[in-house]
C-alpha cells in the first residue's frame, strides 16, 4: 500500500487572509479620506493636506527605522525619545561653536552611537530589547542633559529655520521633501538590498538564516543603529525648525512610531511588512487625528484612539497568523 | 499474552498528509512487565507512543485498557487513564524543589498554604518506593540530568499510573546512572506497573525487558520474549527490508582529497573524529540516534563550536568560526531539521534559493533582480521543484519540494564539499528519486559529498565508503558492498555474529 | 580567555551573582555611609524608606508579573489614573469613597491588561504599551492636562505622617505587603505554582494548573498595586496629576532585577525585590545629598540595570549547584555535622 501522493499544501484560508490584510490599509485610507471630506469642507484642501504631511514628517523618519526593528523581530526601540532629544539638544547647543550644519552632524553622530550601543546589546549580547532600550534611553537622555545643563536650549539661526520651513516651488515644504527622501531610501534599502533581504530572513526564521551563512547578529544590531540614527536626525530637524529644544522634546514619538507601524500591518513577530505600509499606517493615523482636530475634538481622546488602534491592530494580526497555521 | 494485558493496542494505523506514520500495529503490555520497543529512526516508535499519550488520534484500530476499549482524546485524558509519559525533554520547574515538582498540581495544603511536612513526607514516600536517593528540598535546577530524570519519573509515578512509558531514557546517562534507573524500573514493576521501554541500546533492552517488539518501516515486525532473542536477531529484524526504493548509483571518477577532518572533538558529543572525502566521492555517515553524526556535521560547518580539530579544504587549513567561514571555504550543509534550520517560511522560493549567495546576485549591496530570478529559476528547474513558479511562499510547498528548495539554495553556492543530513527524510518517493539523481550528478561534477542517513538501504546504495559512528566515536569504516548487518553491528556497538 | 571562563564558571562567582542583591545592597550602604553624614541614622533611613514606599508598591506588583514570565509597562499610567480618580471624586463622594474608587480603577486597569494578554493573546509588551498609552491619554483627557487639587490637604497625612515617631503609614503598608508577598511566594500553593507557570506554562497546564488564570491574576495584581500606589501618592500631596509615575516603571524594573528576578520568568523573590528597593533608596538618598540632578540619577539606574541583565546573560547558562542562601546554609550546616561526627569517631 503506497503512501498518498503529496500535493502542494496551499492553505486556502490564509490566502484570503493575506489578501485581506494587503488591501485593508489602502481601503481604509480611501475611506478615511471620504469621511474627512464629508465631515469638513476644509479637509481636502491643499493647505490642510500639506499640514498633515508636515506633521507626519518628523515621526515618519522615525517610522522608517522602527520598521526595520519590527521586521527583524527586534520588538521595539523605546530609546527614541532620548535619541530625538540628543539630536535636538546638540544641534542647537553646539550651533554657536560649530554652525548649524556642523552641530547637526554631531547630533546625528551622537544618536548613531547610542543606536550602535543598543544594537550591540540587543544583537550581539542578546538582551531583551524592550528593557535594554528603555534603560539605554534613560542613560542617553541623562547624558544629553548633562551636556546642556538640563535646561531649555535656544537656537539662533533663523536662516536654517526658514530653509526647513520654506517651500520648494512655493508648494512643497522642504521638510516634507526630506521626509519623502528618507522614506524612499528606507523603502529601497529594505526591499531591494541584501541587507533588507537579510532583515526579512532574520525576522522570519533566525535559525535557518543563521544556517544559511547570514550574519544574523549584525543584521539585528543594524536595525537598532538605523533607528537611533534616524531618530537623531529627526530630532535635529525638529530642533532647527523650532529653534528651541528641551530634554523632553522627543517624548511620545516612540508610541506614535509604533502605532504607525502596527496599524500599517507590519507584524510584531517579524519577517513581513514594508516601509511603505508603515508610512501608510502613519498616514491613516495622521488623517484620523486631522479629522478630529477639524471637528474640534481635544487632544486627549486622540491618545485613547491610538491606544485602541495598537491593541486592535495587533490582535487582528495575531488572529490572522493563527488562522494561517503559524505560531 | 492473554487477558492479563493492562494495555492492548490492535491494528493501530496513522497517516499524515503525504506520509504514512503507522500501519496496523499491534502492541500489548502486561502488569509488572517491562516491554521494550526497538526500531531504527523513522520506524514508527515515537508515533506509536504519541498515539498512546493521546497526542495523536489513530485513524484505525482500537486501544483497550484492562480489556475495555477507550478513546484517548488528549494528553490529559491519557494521564487520567493511568498512562504516564517520561519524555526525553523533561517537564520540570528548575526553581522549585524536588518535592514540589513531584507533587506539582497536587500539592498537599492547609488553607491554601503548602503543608510542608506532608509535602516532604509524600515526596519522600514516592522516592523511597523507587529507592531513589535524592533530597526532597533540593532545587531541581541544581540536580544532574540523571537526578532530574529520576525526579521526572517520580513525578509521573506519584500520579499512580498503570503504565509508564520511558522514551530513550539512557541517552544522557552514564553506566552507573543507568543502573540506578534500572533499579527504579524494577521497583515500579514490583509495584505492578507496566513499563514500556523505548531504546536503541540493544544491550540494555536485553538486560531490562521481558519482551521486545521490533518495528520497521511503520509496521510491526514481531514481538518476542527477550529470553528467546539475541542482539543479532534483533538487528536482523530491525533492518531486513525489501530493497525497492534503492536507486542505481552512477560510476564516477574519484579525485583528490577535498575535505579532511582530523581529531574533531566536542566534550560530551563526539571525540576524535577524523575523515577524508575526495572529489566525486560519496562518504556515508551511518549510526543510530545520538551517535553524534549531526553534531559532527554542524561542527564542521561552524554552526556549533568544537573543542579541538583541524579542517582542511583541498589541503589548506581553514579556520571555521561560523557558517560564513564555512561557505567561504566551499562547504555547504543541508540540515537535518528542515523546518527549523532549512527554510525561511515567509520568503518566496526565489528568496530562499538565493539566501546564501546574495553577494553573487548583487552589486554593492543592491540586489540585481534579473540575475536573482535567473539563478533561482535555473536552480528550481534543475531540482524540478513543484510548482515551477518561484514566487510562491515556501511554506506552501510540500515537504519534498521544500527539501528541494533547501538543496537548490546550497547548490547555488557551488560548494566544494556538500554535507547532507537526512536529505530524504519525510520526503515522498518521487522527490526522493529526484534527490538521489541530483546527488549522483553532483558527484559526477566533482563535488565531495558526505551523506548522513539513518536509512540503511540509502546509505549502502549511494555511498562509496561508509563511516559508522557509535556513541560519538567512529566505530567502523566499511567499503562499498558492506551488508546492512555489518553496519548495524558497528552502529550499535554489538560485535556479535 | 579560559581564565575568564574559569572565573565565570566558578561556584563562588555563581553564589555571588545568585545572591547579588546582598552584595549590591551592602556595597551601596557602605558607599552611602561614606558619602552622607548621618546616613545610617534612623531619621535618614525613615525618610528614605518613605520616599521609596510608592515605588516599592509598584515593584511588588511587577515582581509577580515578571515571575509569571510577562511584562507590565503600564504601572505608571495606572498610578496616575488612580490618583486622579481619588482626588477628582473627593468633592462628590467624600474622601474615603473616592480613595476606594481609585483603588478600583487600579483593579480594573489590571483586568484590562489581563484581557489583552490572556484572552486576545497579545504579547505582553505590546499590550501593556498600548494600555499605557490609553491610560495616560485618559489621564490627560480627564484633567485637561492640568493637575487637580483635593479638598483637604491634611487628609493625606494619614499615609505620610510618621506613626509613633517611627515609620510613616505608607512605609508600614509597603513592608506589610512585602512580607505578605514573601509568604505567598514561599508558602502558598498558588504562589509556588506561579513559578511553574512562569517557567513552562505548557507543562504547568499538563499538571493541572490553570496557567491562563494565573497570568490574568498577575496583571490584575500588578494593576491593583499600581492603583494603591497612586491613591497613596495623590493623597499624600493632595494632588492628582496626569504626569505622575512617568519614570516609575523603569526604576521598579531595575529594583526587581537587582533583586535577582529574571526577565524570562520562573524565578524571583519578594526579599530580593526588597533588597533591590533598599539599594535604590540608599542610592537615591546618597545622590540627593550630593545634589545630583534627577537626570544623572536616571543614568545611574539605567547603567545598573543594563549591567545586571548583561551579567545574567553571561552567567545563566552554566549553573550547576544550588547556590541560594538557603542551600549554602544547609551545606555549611551539613559539613559542620560531618566534622563533628569525624571528631567523635576518631580514635
Amino acid at each position: 500500500m503506497s503512501a498518498p501522493t503529496s500535493q502542494p499544501r496551499v492553505m486556502q484560508q490564509s490566502v484570503f487572509a493575506r489578501q485581506g490584510t494587503r488591501l485593508a490599509l489602502p481601503i481604509s485610507i480611501v475611506l478615511i479620506l471620504l469621511v474627512g471630506a464629508l465631515l469638513s469642507d476644509k479637509f481636502l484642501t491643499l493647505q490642510n493636506l500639506t499640514n498633515v504631511l508636515i506633521n507626519m514628517s518628523i515621526v515618519g523618519i522615525i517610522v522608517v527605522g522602527m520598521t526595520f526593528v519590527f521586521v527583524t523581530r527586534g520588538l521595539a526601540d523605546l530609546s527614541v525619545p532620548a535619541t530625538v532629544a540628543v539630536g535636538g539638544l546638540l544641534v542647537l547647543g553646539l550651533q554657536s561653536s560649530l554652525g548649524t550644519l556642523g552641530a547637526a552632524v554631531v547630533g546625528v553622530l551622537a544618536a548613531a552611537i547610542a543606536g550602535a550601543v543598543n544594537g550591540w546589546l540587543v544583537g550581539y549580547a542578546g538582551l531583551n530589547p524592550v528593557i535594554t532600550t528603555l534603560a539605554s534611553g534613560t542613560i542617553v537622555l541623562g547624558i544629553a542633559q548633562v551636556f546642556v545643563g538640563g535646561v531649555i536650549v535656544y537656537g539662533d539661526d533663523p536662516q536654517a529655520q526658514d530653509f526647513l520651513t520654506g517651500r520648494v516651488f512655493g508648494v512643497v515644504p522642504v521638510i516634507v521633501l526630506i521626509f519623502i527622501a528618507v522614506v524612499a531610501m528606507g523603502h529601497l534599502l529594505l526591499s531591494r538590498t541584501v541587507l533588507g533581504r537579510w532583515s526579512y530572513a532574520v525576522g522570519s526564521n533566525p535559525f535557518a538564516t543563521q544556517a544559511s551563512a547570514v550574519p544574523v547578529r549584525r543584521v539585528r544590531a543594524i536595525a537598532f543603529l538605523l533607528t537611533g540614527t534616524l531618530a537623531g536626525f529627526s530630532g535635529v530637524l525638529l530642533g532647527v525648525t523650532l529653534q528651541t529644544a528641551r530634554p523632553g522634546i522627543g517624548m511620545g514619538y516612540e508610541f506614535d512610531a509604533i502605532t504607525a507601524v502596527v496599524v500599517g500591518g507590519v507584524s510584531l513577530l517579524g519577517g513581513s511588512g514594508t516601509v511603505l505600509r508603515a508610512i501608510g499606517g502613519l498616514l491613516f493615523v495622521q488623517l484620523l487625528t486631522n479629522i478630529m482636530v477639524l471637528q474640534g475634538v481635544p487632544t486627549e481622546p486622540q491618545g485613547i484612539v491610538k491606544g485602541v488602534l495598537i491593541a486592535g491592530a495587533v490582535a487582528i494580526d495575531v488572529a490572522l497568523r493563527r488562522r494561517g497555521g503559524r505560531e | 499474552m492473554t487477558e492479563t494485558a493492562v494495555l492492548r493496542m490492535t491494528g493501530i494505523s496513522k497517516s499524515f498528509p503525504g506520509i504514512r506514520a503507522l500501519s496496523t500495529v499491534d502492541f500489548d503490555v502486561e502488569a509488572g512487565e517491562v516491554h521494550a520497543v526497538v526500531g531504527e529512526n523513522g520506524a514508527g516508535k515515537s508515533t506509536l507512543m504519541k498515539v498512546l499519550a493521546g497526542v495523536y488520534q489513530p485513524d484505525d484500530g482500537t486501544i483497550e485498557l484492562d480489556g475495555v476499549a477507550v478513546r484517548l482524546s488528549d494528553p490529559i485524558e491519557a494521564r487520567r487513564r493511568g498512562i504516564g509519559m517520561v519524555y526525553q525533554e523533561l517537564n520540570l520547574v528548575p526553581d522549585l524543589t524536588v518535592a514540589e515538582n513531584i507533587l506539582l498540581g497536587s500539592t498537599p495544603s492547609r488553607f491554601g498554604l503548602v503543608d510542608r511536612r506532608a509535602l516532604r513526607e509524600q515526596a519522600r514516600a514516592v522516592l523511597d518506593e523507587l529507592d531513589a536517593r535524592i533530597h526532597t528540598d533540593d532545587l531541581v535546577g541544581s540536580l544532574t540530568v540523571s537526578q532530574q530524570q529520576i525526579v521526572e519519573i517520580a513525578k509521573v509515578y506519584a500520579a499512580r499510573p498503570r503504565i509508564v512509558v520511558l522514551d530513550e531514557p539512557t541517552s544522557s546517562l552514564s553506566e552507573h546512572e543507568t543502573q540506578s534507573l534500572f533499579r527504579i524500573i524494577g521497583r515500579m514493576t514490583e509495584a505492578g506497573l507496566a513499563v514500556i521501554y523505548i531504546s536503541h541500546r540493544l544491550r540494555e533492552v536485553l538486560d531490562i525487558s521481558q519482551r521486545v517488539t521490533v518495528l520497521r518501516d511503520k509496521r510491526l515486525v514481531d514481538t518476542r520474549p527477550t529470553s528467546g532473542i539475541s542482539a543479532a536477531e534483533m538487528i536482523r529484524l530491525m533492518v531486513g527490508r525489501d530493497l525497492t526504493e534503492v536507486f542505481p548509483k552512477r560510476e564516477v571518477e574519484i579525485g583528490e582529497v577535498a575535505l579532511s577532518v582530523t581529531g574533531l572533538s566536542r566534550a560530551g558529543e563526539f571525540n576524535d573524529i577524523s575523515l577524508t572525502v575526495r572529489s566525486g566521492e560519496i562518504l556515508g555517515l551511518a549510526g543510530l540516534v545520538g551517535a553524534g553524526r549531526t553534531e559532527v556535521a554542524r561542527a564542521i560547518f561552524g554552526l556549533d563550536n568544537r573543542d579541538a580539530g583541524l579542517i582542511e579544504i583541498d589541503g589548506t587549513v581553514v579556520n571555521i568560526r561560523g557558517p560564513r567561514d564555512a561557505v567561504r571555504a566551499g562547504i555547504a550543509y543541508v540540515p537535518e531539521d528542515r523546518k527549523r534550520d532549512g527554510i525561511v517560511p515567509q520568503l518566496s522560493i526565489k528568496d530562499n534559493i538565493s539566501l546564501a549567495v546574495l553577494d553573487r546576485v548583487s552589486a554593492a549591496g543592491w540586489i540585481r533582480p534579473n540575475a536573482e530570478r535567473t539563478l533561482a529559476r535555473q536552480k528550481a528547474d534543475e531540482l524540478t521543484v513543484t510548482p515551477p513558479a518561484i514566487t510562491p511562499r515556501v511554506d506552501t510547498l510540500s515537504g519534498g519540494n521544500q527539501q528541494k528548495v533547501v538543496f537548490a539554495k546550497w547548490l547555488a553556492a557551488r560548494p566544494r564539499v556538500l554535507i547532507l543530513d537526512e536529505p530524504t527524510r519525510g520526503v515522498d518517493v518521487g522527490a526522493k528519486a529526484d534527490i538521489h539523481t541530483i546527488i549522483g550528478e553532483l558527484a559526477a561534477r566533482g563535488t565531495a559529498i558526505v551523506l548522513i542517513s539513518s536509512e540503511l538501504p540509502e546509505v549502502l546504495a549511494v555511498s562509496d565508503r561508509i563511516l559508522v559512528l557509535h556513541d560519538g566515536r567512529i566505530s567502523a569504516e566499511l567499503p562499498r558492498g558492506a551488508s546492512e548487518q555489518e553496519v548495524m553491528h558497528a552502529a550499535t556497538g554489538e560485535f556479535v555474529s | 580567555m579560559t581564565s575568564t571562563r574559569h572565573i565565570l564558571d566558578s561556584e563562588v562567582f555563581h553564589a555571588l551573582v545568585r545572591n547579588r542583591v546582598v552584595v549590591i545592597l551592602v556595597s551601596t550602604l557602605v558607599i552611602g555611609a561614606t558619602l552622607v553624614p548621618g546616613f545610617l541614622e534612623f531619621r535618614t533611613a525613615s525618610l528614605g524608606l518613605d520616599r521609596m514606599a510608592t515605588l516599592g508598591l509598584v515593584a511588588i506588583g511587577l515582581t509577580v508579573v515578571l515571575i509569571a514570565g510577562q511584562l507590565d509597562l503600564s504601572g505608571g499610567a495606572i498610578l496616575a489614573l488612580s490618583g486622579i480618580a481619588t482626588i477628582g471624586l473627593q468633592s462628590q463622594l467624600g474622601q474615603i469613597p473616592a480613595a476606594i474608587v481609585g483603588l478600583a480603577v487600579g483593579v480594573a486597569a489590571g483586568a484590562v491588561n489581563g484581557f489583552l494578554v490572556v484572552v486576545l493573546r497579545i504579547n505582553s509588551l505590546v499590550a501593556t504599551l498600548a494600555s499605557l498609552l490609553f491610560f495616560r491619554a485618559l489621564c490627560h483627557l480627564i484633567t485637561e492636562s492640568r493637575p487637580i487639587s483635593g479638598i483637604d490637604p491634611l487628609f493625606g497625612l494619614i499615609v505620610s505622617r510618621p506613626i509613633g515617631g517611627t515609620f510613616t503609614g505608607r512605609t508600614v503598608l509597603f513592608f506589610a505587603m512585602i512580607v505578605l508577598l514573601h509568604l505567598w511566594l514561599t508558602r502558598a500553593v498558588a504562589g509556588r505554582q506561579l513559578f511553574a507557570v512562569g517557567s513552562n506554562p505548557a507543562s504547568a497546564e499538563a499538571s493541572g494548573i490553570r496557567s491562563r488564570a494565573y497570568l490574568f491574576g498577575a496583571f490584575v495584581f500588578s494593576g491593583t498595586m499600581a492603583g494603591v500606589a497612586g491613591v497613596i501618592q495623590s493623597l499624600s500631596v493632595n494632588t492628582g496629576s496626569p504626569v505622575f509615575g512617568e519614570r516609575i516603571v523603569l526604576v521598579a524594573i531595575a529594583a526587581v532585577v537587582i533583586g535577582g528576578t529574571r526577565l524570562e520568568g520562573g524565578r524571583g523573590s519578594a526579599l530580593g525585590t526588597l533588597g533591590g528597593l533598599l539599594t535604590i533608596a540608599a542610592l537615591t538618598t546618597a545622590m540627593e545629598y550630593q545634589s545630583v540632578p534627577a537626570y544623572l540619577q536616571d543614568i545611574v539606574t539605567g547603567v545598573i540595570l543594563l549591567l545586571l541583565i548583561l551579567l545574567d546573560r553571561t552567567v545563566s547558562s552554566s549553573q550547576r549547584r544550588d547556590v541560594t542562601l538557603a542551600a549554602l546554609w544547609r551545606r555549611a550546616w551539613a559539613s559542620r555535622q560531618l566534622k563533628e561526627n569525624e571528631r567523635t569517631n576518631a580514635p
